[in-house]
């Protein structure tokens, strides 16, 4: 049975929520604990790995052709090496201040699962612009998922949102919620919050 | 006796008080993925430990030899071109790709070399071996090995490195069986649906990570308990 | 200058690396070469690789390493069935016998109602724990219906049907994963020598009024199918024990057996034939019966 391969506007709109790399795919779950605590540390993670995935699926597009079967995932890996070292740098060089906040996690965009993953399942096997569409759809999606949990995070910890204060100043500030313990909580409520809307949604459908 | 001082805090720093899973959020998706089980959870934490030692080790070497600032061979090749000795060559942008290079290619070697020579290790862990590589633990150590080498007065020697190493892949081993030991008890529990595999995962992670919370401060008392003992 | 050497350096360091890699791992792969049996990855394309262990292996892999090295017989694949044996047969090179297609019968036919001496359990709802317990029914060899067997069929061919675990013969693999799961040990797996065989549907090996204390449908131990074809069915405690070595479809004795038997506990299970088909044609079946099994404790209030 011979199947459309998505064309470029599906993979798009696929990326965002139905196929939701941080909801729905469970991948690439470092990044999105360790830099949401803020939403400009989540927001300028998004914007790192928008530029990592879209350049490494266009470049992996581009040379689809040439790849070997067992090589693959070390091609993969180079590529996305290689991109990940000049956001890193542009990074140092322009908003130092937030690099040194991001610390060793933009270096680990490299293993970033979301990236390899489509790598290996769209960019290697569709046309430029397919892989094009759907590096910026699962970038959307990937922006989507940190913006809620850093949104929850900051605003339960330090009472701020991008900066701003969006409470009182007499919140007492929900430590926990900026330290490790509260990222693992606020991803997993979210979670089933996730799960439970799909659920919802699936049986309203039927 | 201050190195081993030094050995000891970093060994525990990086298994306890800095628990690569619990704290720096590196190796989540096997810590999800493979902790439904104790005795896979814990063939993966070895083969983790196992994986990040070699491979910090052979990263140590080229960040000390090519890659850091100052370091040997770049100075060698620029001075014997007869560049002016003051000026240093500086490698370290290359430090991503060398390092993502060799945790591919020594996890690659390892396979070979445990299926040919220890098949019985092999069937208990050797499958998860190809998944490491693109673990992030693996490469967080590198990194975090890599922080210390800049500093060109307080270098980390490969005994550093190690230490470090071994700490976060038994601090890995330590919290994923953990963890496991708990999802085999949540498997006979009432989770609400909503919740259940990753979500109630992360929740129990979540209170897994305010408990390690409690280490926070160890380095100290482990610090005066082994001068101490050294005296 | 600076920048030219560093760049020569940087693409030199490069090259090094990737070239002395490529000769370790390629000098690697020779070295190190596990010479593996290429009839293992036939074998294992061949089955159908649910690792379900009902041959008796731990997976699938196993036990096509098993029968590459000749330990294992070729018809051990309950899911893989005739199809499987055939290509394993071909592979290995070997004659195949003729292999029959397993599947699980259970030995007891009382539905929740015609069990007697029911007590209101309480407890967790599996029959595991309820084996545990006195007093769950009167019956201690018979069905408790708590659905461990469904639970453990991945084919979801064994049902619990008014109180009594069901078989459904048209997805029944013969994996065994209900018989071992079985606590009361009244589900076997027997080879199926026609669509449809013959099977003593009780477990009780008390007789008479015992079993009437306990069952209303029970064996009562009274040894008339035994007198009408002895080679055929033999008696354990007091309950009739059918050889199926010795079970030929086309013996007449059979029916016999059927007429003889006064409570009705010997009949044929297996896949619905025409004529059953064609009787039930008229009636507007639910397409899933499922039994609404809920104990006491789902409407438990938490007053912790």
């Amino acid at each position: 049975m011979a199947q459309e391969e998505p064309t470029a506007l599906e993979r798009f709109i696929n990326g965002i929520l139905p196929e939701n790399p941080v909801y729905r795919q469970l991948l690439g779950m470092c990044p999105t604990l360790a830099v949401t605590n803020g939403m400009k540390p989540a927001m300028t993670m998004v914007a790192a790995t928008a530029f990592v995935l879209i350049c490494a699926n266009v470049m992996t597009s581009a040379i689809r052709g040439l790849l070997k079967p067992h090589l693959r995932i070390l091609v993969f890996t180079m590529t996305i090496a290689a991109f990940v070292t000049i956001a890193d740098r542009l990074l140092a060089a322009y908003m130092y201040d937030m690099s040194k906040q991001l610390g060793p996690y933009v270096p680990l965009i490299i293993v970033n699962c979301i990236i390899i993953a489509r790598c290996e399942v769209c960019a290697s096997k569709q046309s430029v612009r397919v892989a094009f569409g759907d590096a910026v759809g699962q970038s959307i999606g990937f922006g989507l998922g940190l913006a809620t949990i850093a949104t929850v995070r900051e605003i339960l910890g330090s009472g701020t949102w991008l900066g701003l204060h969006v409470l009182p100043a007499s919140w007492p500030g929900w430590g926990i919620m900026v330290l490790p313990p509260g990222a693992f909580l606020t991803l997993g409520l979210l979670l089933g919050i996730a799960e439970w809307l799909s659920r919802r949604r699936g049986r309203a459908s039927t | 006796m201050e190195i081993l001082t030094s050995l000891i805090l970093i060994f525990v720093g990086a298994a306890l008080i800095n628990n690569f899973v619990l704290h720096y959020f590196v190796g989540i998706c096997p810590f999800l993925g493979v902790s439904r089980r104790v005795d896979t959870a814990f063939g993966m934490g070895c083969a983790v430990t196992f994986v990040i030692s070699i491979s910090a080790l052979l990263n140590w070497t080229v960040t000390y030899f090519v890659l850091r600032p100052g370091a040997p061979l770049p100075a060698w090749v620029w001075r014997s071109v007869g560049g002016d000795p003051g000026t240093q060559v500086d490698l370290s942008v290359l430090s991503y790709i060398i390092y993502i290079f060799v945790i591919a290619s020594s996890v690659q070697f390892v396979e070979m070399y445990v299926r040919k020579f220890f098949p019985p290790l092999y069937r208990s862990f050797g499958v998860f071996l190809p998944l490491i590589t693109t673990n992030c633990a693996i490469l967080f150590g590198s990194l975090e090995i890599l922080k210390h080498l800049q500093d060109p007065t307080r270098l980390w020697g490969l005994h550093q490195a190690l230490a470090l190493a071994l700490g976060g892949g038994i601090g890995f081993t330590l919290a994923i069986s953990l963890m496991a030991g708990i999802r085999e008890e949540l498997d006979m529990c009432d989770v609400p649906g909503p919740l259940k595999g990753a979500g109630v995962a992360l929740i129990v992670a979540g209170i897994m990570a305010m408990a390690f919370m409690g280490f926070v401060g160890v380095d100290k008392g482990v610090q005066s308990a082994v001068s101490a003992l050294l005296r | 200058m600076l920048s030219t050497v560093a760049l020569i350096l940087a693409a030199g360091v490069l090259a090094v690396l990737a070239v002395g890699m490529g000769f370790v791992l390629g000098w690697a792969n020779r070295a190190f070469h596990v010479r593996t049996d290429p009839k293992v990855e036939q074998i294992l394309a061949a089955l159908p690789g649910a690792n379900c262990g009902g041959c008796g292996f731990v997976g699938c892999a196993e036990y096509a390493a098993a029968v590459a090295t000749g330990e294992a017989d070729v018809s051990l694949c309950g899911p893989g069935g005739a199809g499987a044996a055939q290509g394993l047969a071909g592979i290995m090179g070997v004659e195949l016998e003729e292999s029959l297609p397993y599947r699980a019968m259970v030995h007891c036919s009382a539905h929740t109602d015609e069990r007697l001496q029911r007590a209101e359990y309480r407890g967790e709802p599996t029959c595991a724990s309820a084996n545990l317990v006195a007093g769950v029914q009167g019956c201690t060899y018979g069905c408790l219906g708590m659905g461990d067997c469904e639970r453990s069929c991945k084919y979801g061919a064994i049902r619990v049907v008014d109180g009594l675990s069901t078989v459904d013969y048209t997805k029944c693999v013969g994996c065994k994963a209900c018989e071992r799961t079985c606590p009361r040990n009244i589900i076997t797996i027997v080879p199926f020598k026609a669509e449809n065989m013959l099977v003593v549907a009780c477990s009780n090996q008390d007789s008479a009024g015992d079993v009437r204390a306990v069952c209303a449908v029970g064996c009562l131990g009274c040894r008339a199918c035994t007198k009408v074809a002895p080679d055929l069915i033999s008696i354990e405690g007091a309950l009739p024990v059918i050889n199926y070595d010795n079970y030929d479809p086309t013996d007449d004795l059979i029916a016999k057996v059927l007429e003889k038997c006064p409570r009705k506990r010997l009949f044929f299970v297996g896949k619905p034939t025409e004529a059953d088909l064609a009787a039930v044609a008229g009636e507007e079946l639910p397409d899933e019966i499922q039994a609404d099994f809920k104990t006491t404790v789902d409407e438990t209030e938490w007053r912790g």
